[in-house]
């Protein structure tokens, strides 16, 4: 572990932008919001921001996404793209860096997705504990409060200075090149330690039994009422699966220019709580029911993708139920009241 | 061989057809893919010999009904342009009144008795004179959405336009809800397809686009007054753009 100064520690980022060939990314307020953005300057970290509008994840995989160009002028011709800015994104909180590790196994499993891949390979991601708890995130009670792993590099706000956690060679490796730093003596790695012990405990929003016992719940609920009745009030917009930091689905679209020659494939997010999400070709829809596809998220969170991965695919950061306007798409609050009964 | 293609005005101000001509350098791929034959805006030439017509504009009077009629008796394929054409637009505000206190509001004591041009009814959208064959959305139509139709028709497929809200444009944005921001926003119920220009730009959404094919129109309603709208001021906000859906 190491020490840095929080003055040295705006130096370090200030050089990160002006020297390093990446791209720096950091969180940033936006109204009385926080987002994830490039930053200009080292002053304009927020490091003490509970959660970010959207989550990192739109960097590796983007709202909209080039795949491949065509060109029929001469002959067929079709060129792959993958676009790659290298990152740097500075202040990712545990429970975004345990949902990236989510989709790293989610994008590398049966197919291997370039377009994610390459993207992840080439950034750096320095994480933050948590500073201050957003009212809506559970992260407390899903185990993503803190986290060992998925970092290059972690910081904890010591109040004059910050405690680095080294996760990886690249990590270290803009360390020792951009930052000046000190070794942590025992002390200091003892505090840190009971830092983080006390972050879970922070969180007022609680999910009231183990998260482990998700997937029986879902099995057992999967024809409970309360899918009807809150998707009475459900708007369909989707809002909470594009907030969210493991919802991965995205539809492609061939999108050709006016020449008819030229034109291109692109991938952009999509929902399955949308209408036409499992609407195929010939106009069946498989999810008609606002009701299934209400249900449908939540039984993917808890139950569909631990039963294909092994993982809780919620990591309780609140942000579905922050975007919710009818306020019925909080998982915390649908898993306590399927547990109640 | 080229589609010929038309365009048509009725009551608009013209705006989504002046999105046809801000296409700018790119007319001139429009114009080797498709046979413009006639485009009032843009040309004097005219030939009632076309496959695809494009219709701008609401449908007002009876006069405007028989020639509508007449267009789409000639055009394989007919295009609605723009919210006017498509659900009736702000002209549509008028049905909400008599017609006798609508003529006399506008027209107050002049004598337009027995005169075809003002021989007005309550407003109609394109559909409910003529069937229609697509939608171009929006004040204005957005010129990427109206490339993607024109290529589609082109290339003999369906134009995909979306069927969700714009919400989803919004989110992808990034954008802080303009409902934390204090105002009323109609994007959860509204047709994306304008990339939530409004609120990407602190705006809220005026539903210039229509609803989506099946809006939770209660589940709105709720939200606006859960931010401080009476029902009848959040029931308000829906007139200007989708009076007609919303006096079903």
């Amino acid at each position: 572990m190491k020490l840095i100064k929080k003055d040295e520690f705006l130096n370090f980022v200030d050089s990160l932008i002006k020297i390093d060939p990446r791209r720096v990314i950091g969180v940033k307020s936006k109204g009385n919001k926080f987002i994830f953005d490039t930053l200009n300057s080292a002053n304009e970290l927020r490091l003490d921001y509970d959660v970010t509008i959207l989550p990192p994840k739109k960097y590796f995989l983007p709202p909209t996404e080039t795949l491949l160009k065509y060109d029929l002028t001469d002959k067929f011709s079709v060129e792959a793209v993958n676009e790659v800015t290298p990152l740097i994104i500075i202040g990712v909180h545990p429970y975004d860096l345990i949902a990236l590790q989510q989709m790293d196994i989610v994008f590398r499993d049966t197919y291997q997705d370039h377009n994610y891949i390459r993207k992840r390979e080439e950034s750096i991601l320095i994480g933050v504990n948590i500073q201050n708890v957003s009212p809506y995130s559970f992260a407390g009670s899903m185990g993503t409060a803190t986290t060992e792993e998925g970092f290059d590099l972690m910081l904890t706000d010591l109040g004059d200075e910050y405690a680095i956690e080294i996760g990886s060679e690249k990590g270290e490796a803009i360390l020792n090149k951009y930052a000046k730093i000190a070794d942590a003596d025992g002390d200091t790695i003892n505090k840190v330690h009971d830092i983080k012990g006390k972050i879970a405990s922070k969180f007022k929003k609680q999910l009231n039994f183990p998260p482990e016992e998700l997937p029986k719940l879902l099995e057992e609920n999967y024809d409970n009422e309360l899918w009807e009745k809150n998707a009475q009030k459900c708007l369909s917009c989707g809002s909470c699966n594009l907030v969210c930091p493991t919802c991965y689905c995205f539809d492609v679209q061939d999108i050709v220019e006016l020449n008819l020659r030229r034109g291109k494939r692109v991938r952009t997010w999509d929902g399955c709580l949308l209408e036409d999400f499992a609407k195929v070709a010939t106009g069946e829809n498989f999810r008609e029911d606002r009701a299934a596809r209400y249900r449908h998220r939540f039984m993917r969170k808890g139950k569909y993708l631990y039963d294909r991965f092994g993982f809780i695919a919620c990591v309780g950061c609140g942000r579905c139920a922050s975007a919710c306007l009818p306020d019925i798409a909080d998982p915390c609050k649908v898993f306590n009241a399927l547990k109640e009964g | 061989m080229k589609p010929k293609v038309a365009f048509f005005d009725f009551a608009s101000c013209e705006g989504c057809q002046l999105q046809v001509l801000n296409l700018e350098e790119s007319i001139i791929e429009l114009i080797e893919i498709v046979d413009v034959v006639s485009f009032r805006e843009a040309m004097k030439e005219h030939s009632d010999d076309y496959d695809i017509a494009f219709v701008e504009g609401s449908i007002a009077r009876p006069m405007d009904e028989e020639r509508l009629k007449k267009i789409r008796s000639k055009a394989k394929i007919l295009v609605a342009l723009g919210a006017c054409a498509c659900t009736g637009g702000i002209n549509a505000l008028r049905n909400q009144y008599s017609i006798e206190m609508v003529k006399k509001g506008v027209y107050g004591d002049a004598d337009i008795e027995n005169n075809p041009y003002f021989d007005v009814f309550h407003t109609k959208a394109v559909d409910e004179v003529v069937e229609v064959d697509y939608y171009v959305y929006g004040c204005p139509v957005d010129k990427d959405e109206l490339t993607k139709v024109i290529t589609s028709l082109a290339l003999g497929k369906r134009p995909e336009i979306p069927n969700y809200p714009v919400c989803v444009e919004c989110k992808k944005e990034g954008n802080v809800c303009v409902f934390e921001e204090g105002k009323f926003c109609l994007g959860p119920v509204t047709r994306a397809g304008c990339g939530a220009r409004c609120p990407s730009n602190n705006n809220a959404c005026e539903g210039c686009r229509g609803l989506v094919d099946n809006p939770n129109i209660n589940s709105e309603l709720e939200v606006l007054q859960k931010y401080g709208l009476t029902l009848e001021d959040a029931l308000e906000r829906f007139k200007m753009f989708c009076y007609r859906e919303m006096s079903k």
